[in-house]
C-alpha cells in the first residue's frame, strides 16, 4: 500500500509535460557524454598536443618564417574575402527582400547552392575556369595575373565556400522588418543611401555581424577548396589550414598543432563573441532561427 | 498589356545597383566556375564521364563516400534531436556552455578537426588505446571517417530543431495527457511528428556537408585505394596528375548524386509537411 | 494644393488592383478613400505619394504633371499603417529626421530643428516625450508622433493609410477630433484611407467609396447615405 502512495505522490509533483525523473537524466547523460567525447575531446587534445613539448616549443614553432608567412596570408584572405561577402550579403539581401520580381525563389536557391557543393569541387571548378589550361586562365596568365596556384584564387575559392553565410543572415531579418521604416524615410526626404546608412543599417547591424562572424570563421579555416587552387607553394600560397596539413605530413606534430591550436584560439573567440551577440540582441537575432 | 514585368517598379532605390552586384559577384564566383565544371563535362562525353565513374576505385570512393555521410547523417539525425530536446527543455548546470559548444564543429577549421580526430583515435592515442585493447581500430578504418563525418555534421540537425521545440504550444502536451497517453506515447506520437520537417532539413544540411567533407577526413582515413578512400580526395589525386577530365567527371558524380539525395529529401519533406497540414 | 487623378490604372503581375479611375481634390479638403480591403484605396493612396508608379494615366498636383516625380520631390506627409517609426530613434529624432535629410542648403540650423520639433510635439500634445524610443509609447502615442514626423517636413499634402486602423474604440475618437483638428489648423490637402464608414462619414468633407479597384461614387458624407450611387455602396453603407 505505501508503496502505491509514494508512487502516485510523485506523479502528483511531476507536470504533465515533463519526462519522468530516470529518462530526463538518462537523456541529459546522452547529451553530455555525447558532446564530451565527440566535441570537448578533440578540442582539448589540440592544445595538449600542442604543449606536448612545453610553451616554448609551442611558440617557436609558429616564429618562423613560414609560419608567419601561413598566418599573414590567411589575415589577408579573411580581410578581402570577408568584406567582398558583407558587400556582397547586403546587395543581395536588399535586391531579395525590398523588391518583388520573378524568379526569387530561383534566386535564393542559387546563393544557397555553395552550401550542397564539396568544397573539392568548388575548388576543381574555379581551377577548370581561371587554370593555365583554360582560355579565360591561359590569357590571364599571360598577361601576368595567374589566379589558380595564386592568391587571386585562394581568394575566390574562400569566397565560393563562404558565399551564402551573409546573405542567409539578413534576409529573414530584413523580410521581418518590412519594408515601411525605408518608405517613410523616402516620403521624409531622405535620399536611398541616406535612408540605408540612417534606417536600414541600423536595423540589421547584428544580424550583419553574426554573418560576418561565422563568415570569417569559415573562410580563416577553409581548408578543401583552398588546398585545390593553392598549389601548396610554401611561403607563397600555403594558409595556416594548409600549412598544418604540410607539417603534419612532415611529422612535425608539435609545430601543427601550435598553429592548429592558434586557429582554434580564434575559432573559440568567434563563438564567444557569438553567443554574446545571441545573449545581448536576441530580439533581431530571433528572426534567423525562425526562418 | 497583361505580360507581368519581370521586376515591379516602386519608388524603393538602389535596384540596378543591389541587382547589379547581385548578379555580378554570384556569376563569377559560382556560376561561372560551375558552368566551367559541366562545359568540361559536355566536352568529355557522357560515355567517357561513365566510363570513369565505373572504375573499380572511383565507385568504390563514391559509394564510401556517400554510405558513411548517410549513416554519420543518420546519427546526428538522431542524437541532434535528442540534444535539442535536452537543451530546450531541461534545466541544468552548464547548459549554457553545452548550448554553446553545439556550435564548435562550425567553427573548428576542418584540418584542425582531422589532425585532432586522428590524434585522438590513433592506436597511440587517448581513445585508440583503449579501443585498441577491445580489439577495435578506428582511425584509418571506415570506422575513423564515420567520426569525422559526425563531427562536422553534428551542429545541422540541432540548431534547425531547436527552435521548432520552443514554439510547440504545451496545451498540445497536456491535451494528449489529459486523453490518458503516457508521457512516452505522447513524446513519440505527438512531439516527434512535429519535430520530423525540421529534423530533416537538418539531416539534409548535414548530409550534403558529410558528401563533400574532405579536411576532417583525410587524416584520420588512411586513404587505402578500395578501402577509406574518400571522393573528393580522388578528385584531389586526379589533379594532381593533371588528370582534369577525370576530376571533371568524378566532380559532375558527385553533383549528381547529391543533387537527387537532396531533391528526394526535399519530397520526403514536402509530404511529412503535408500531412501535418503546415506547407 | 489640388490634386488631380487622371485614368490612374495600376496591375501588379497579373492581377488588377486599379481599374483607370479619375478623381479630382480641391484644395484644402479633407478626403476620405472608403473601401473594403483589396478595393485599391491604399495603392491609390501609395501613387499619390510616389511609393508606387501608375501603369498608366497621370497625377497632377496644382494643375503640373506630378506622374514621374521622385517620392523625395513630391514632399508628401505619409502616415504609414503601421506608423513605420524609427525603432533606433527617439521620438525627437524620428520628427527630426525630414530636416536633417535636406540638402545642407536648405537644412535648417539645429537651433531652428529644435524649435520645429518641440512646437510639433505640442501641436500633437505630447510635450514630454521627445527622449523616448516608439517602443516605449502606447498605440494612440505612436500614431500622433508618425503625424508629428509627417508634418515636419511641412508637406505639401497629408496622406494616411488606415491611421486609426491599430487603435482600440476610444483611442480611435480623440485621434479622429486631433486629425481635424490638425488639419484645420494647417489647412493641407489630406487624404486618408480607410475602411470604417463612421470614420470617414464623421471626419471627411469628400467620401470616395471604393471596391475591386473601381470608383463607386464620390460625395459628401450625407450624400452618400441619403443617395447611394450603386448596390455596392448601399450594402457597404448599411452593414
Amino acid at each position: 500500500m505505501s508503496d502505491a502512495t509514494l508512487h502516485t505522490r510523485r506523479h502528483a509533483f511531476r507536470a504533465a509535460t515533463e519526462e519522468a525523473p530516470l529518462l530526463r537524466i538518462t537523456l541529459i547523460g546522452i547529451a553530455v557524454a555525447g558532446l564530451a567525447i565527440l566535441v570537448f575531446a578533440p578540442l582539448a587534445v589540440v592544445f595538449a598536443e600542442a604543449l606536448r613539448e612545453g610553451w616554448l616549443a609551442a611558440v617557436e614553432s609558429l616564429g618562423n618564417q613560414d609560419a608567419r608567412s601561413a598566418i599573414w596570408l590567411t589575415l589577408l584572405i579573411t580581410a578581402i574575402a570577408v568584406p567582398a561577402n558583407a558587400a556582397f550579403g547586403i546587395a543581395a539581401a536588399w535586391f531579395i527582400t525590398k523588391f518583388d520580381f520573378r524568379g526569387k525563389a530561383f534566386l535564393i536557391t542559387l546563393i544557397d547552392l555553395p552550401f550542397s557543393v564539396s568544397p573539392v569541387v568548388a575548388g576543381l571548378c574555379i581551377v577548370l575556369l581561371f587554370g593555365a589550361n583554360s582560355a579565360i586562365g591561359g590569357w590571364l596568365v599571360a598577361n601576368g595575373w595567374p589566379i589558380v596556384f595564386a592568391i587571386p584564387g585562394i581568394v575566390l575559392a574562400t569566397i565560393f565556400v563562404t558565399f551564402p553565410f551573409v546573405a542567409r543572415e539578413l534576409i529573414p531579418v530584413m523580410i521581418e522588418q518590412g519594408r515601411a521604416e525605408e518608405e517613410a524615410a523616402l516620403t521624409l526626404g531622405a535620399s536611398g543611401w541616406r535612408t540605408f546608412w540612417t534606417v536600414t543599417l541600423p536595423n540589421i547591424r547584428w544580424a550583419l555581424l553574426y554573418g560576418t562572424l561565422l563568415c570569417t570563421a569559415r573562410a580563416m579555416g577553409e581548408f578543401g577548396a583552398v588546398a585545390v587552387v593553392s598549389g601548396k607553394i610554401r611561403g607563397q600560397t600555403a594558409t595556416m589550414p594548409i600549412t598544418i596539413e604540410m607539417l603534419y605530413n612532415e611529422y612535425l606534430s608539435v609545430a601543427a598543432f601550435s598553429m592548429a591550436a592558434l586557429l582554434t584560439a580564434l575559432a573559440l573567440v568567434t563563438l564567444l563573441l557569438k553567443t554574446l551577440l545571441e545573449l545581448r540582441h536576441a530580439d533581431q537575432l530571433a528572426a534567423i532561427r525562425r526562418h | 498589356m497583361t505580360h507581368r514585368p519581370l521586376v515591379h517598379k516602386t519608388a524603393m532605390p538602389g535596384l540596378g545597383l543591389s541587382a547589379g552586384i547581385t548578379i555580378a559577384m554570384l556569376s563569377i564566383v559560382v556560376l561561372l566556375p560551375i558552368g566551367a565544371l559541366l562545359l568540361k563535362g559536355a566536352n568529355f562525353g557522357l560515355s567517357n564521364i561513365l566510363e570513369v565513374v565505373t572504375r573499380e576505385r572511383v565507385a568504390a570512393s563514391l559509394y564510401l563516400s556517400f554510405k558513411l555521410a548517410l549513416l554519420a547523417a543518420l546519427f546526428n539525425l538522431i542524437f541532434g534531436v535528442l540534444l535539442a530536446w535536452v537543451l530546450v527543455r531541461y534545466r541544468f548546470p552548464g547548459k549554457r556552455f553545452l548550448d554553446a559548444a553545439v556550435d564548435l564543429p562550425f567553427a573548428l577549421p576542418t584540418a584542425v578537426a582531422g589532425i585532432a580526430l586522428t590524434a585522438l583515435y590513433a592506436p597511440n592515442g587517448a581513445f585508440g588505446s583503449v579501443a585498441q585493447e577491445i580489439g577495435w581500430k578506428i582511425a584509418y578504418t571506415q570506422m575513423g571517417i564515420f567520426i569525422a563525418l559526425v563531427f562536422v555534421g553534428l551542429p545541422f540537425v540541432t540548431r534547425t530543431v531547436q527552435p521548432v521545440i520552443e514554439e510547440i504550444d504545451r496545451e498540445v502536451e497536456e491535451a494528449s495527457a489529459t486523453l490518458g497517453a503516457s508521457r512516452l506515447y505522447t513524446l513519440r506520437h505527438v512531439i516527434l511528428p512535429m519535430l520530423m520537417p525540421a529534423a530533416l532539413t537538418g539531416f539534409a544540411l548535414a548530409l550534403a556537408r558529410a558528401v563533400g567533407e574532405y579536411g576532417s577526413v583525410i587524416f584520420i582515413a588512411g586513404n587505402i585505394p578500395l578501402r577509406t578512400e574518400i571522393a573528393p580526395l580522388l578528385i584531389v589525386i586526379q589533379l594532381e596528375e593533371f588528370n582534369y577530365d577525370a576530376a571533371a567527371a568524378i566532380g559532375i558524380a558527385m553533383l549528381v548524386i547529391s543533387f537527387v539525395m537532396l531533391l528526394a529529401i526535399n519530397l520526403i519533406q514536402i509530404v511529412s509537411r503535408r500531412r501535418m497540414g503546415h506547407v | 494644393m489640388h490634386i488631380d487623378i487622371d485614368e490612374i490604372a495600376k496591375t501588379f503581375g497579373g492581377t488588377t488592383a486599379l481599374l483607370p479611375v479619375s478623381l479630382n481634390i480641391p484644395s484644402g479638403a479633407l478626403v476620405a478613400l472608403l473601401g473594403p480591403s483589396g478595393s485599391g484605396k491604399t495603392t491609390l493612396l501609395r501613387i499619390l505619394g510616389g511609393l508606387e508608379f501608375p501603369t498608366s494615366g497621370r497625377v497632377l498636383f496644382n494643375g503640373q504633371d506630378a506622374t514621374g516625380m521622385t517620392v523625395q520631390e513630391r514632399r508628401a506627409g505619409f502616415v504609414f499603417q503601421s506608423y513605420a517609426l524609427f525603432r533606433h530613434m527617439t521620438v525627437f529624432d524620428n520628427i527630426a529626421y525630414g530636416l536633417r535629410a535636406r540638402p545642407r542648403n536648405q537644412r535648417p540650423p539645429k537651433a531652428e530643428i529644435n524649435r520645429r520639433v518641440t512646437k510639433l510635439l505640442e501641436l500633437i500634445q505630447l510635450p514630454d516625450i521627445a527622449k523616448r524610443y516608439p517602443t516605449q509609447l502606447s498605440g494612440g502615442q505612436r500614431q500622433r508622433v508618425a503625424l508629428a514626423r509627417a508634418l515636419a517636413i511641412e508637406p505639401r499634402m497629408l496622406l494616411l493609410d488606415e491611421p486609426f486602423g491599430a487603435l482600440d474604440a476610444k483611442v480611435r475618437k480623440e485621434l479622429r477630433q486631433g486629425l481635424r483638428d490638425i488639419h484645420d489648423e494647417t489647412g493641407l490637402t489630406t487624404v486618408f484611407v480607410t475602411h470604417d464608414q463612421d470614420e470617414a462619414m464623421e471626419l471627411a468633407d469628400l467620401v470616395v467609396v471604393m471596391s475591386m479597384g473601381r470608383i463607386e461614387q464620390i460625395g459628401r458624407p450625407h450624400d452618400i447615405r441619403d443617395k447611394p450611387a450603386t448596390e455596392f455602396v448601399r450594402e457597404f453603407i448599411t452593414t
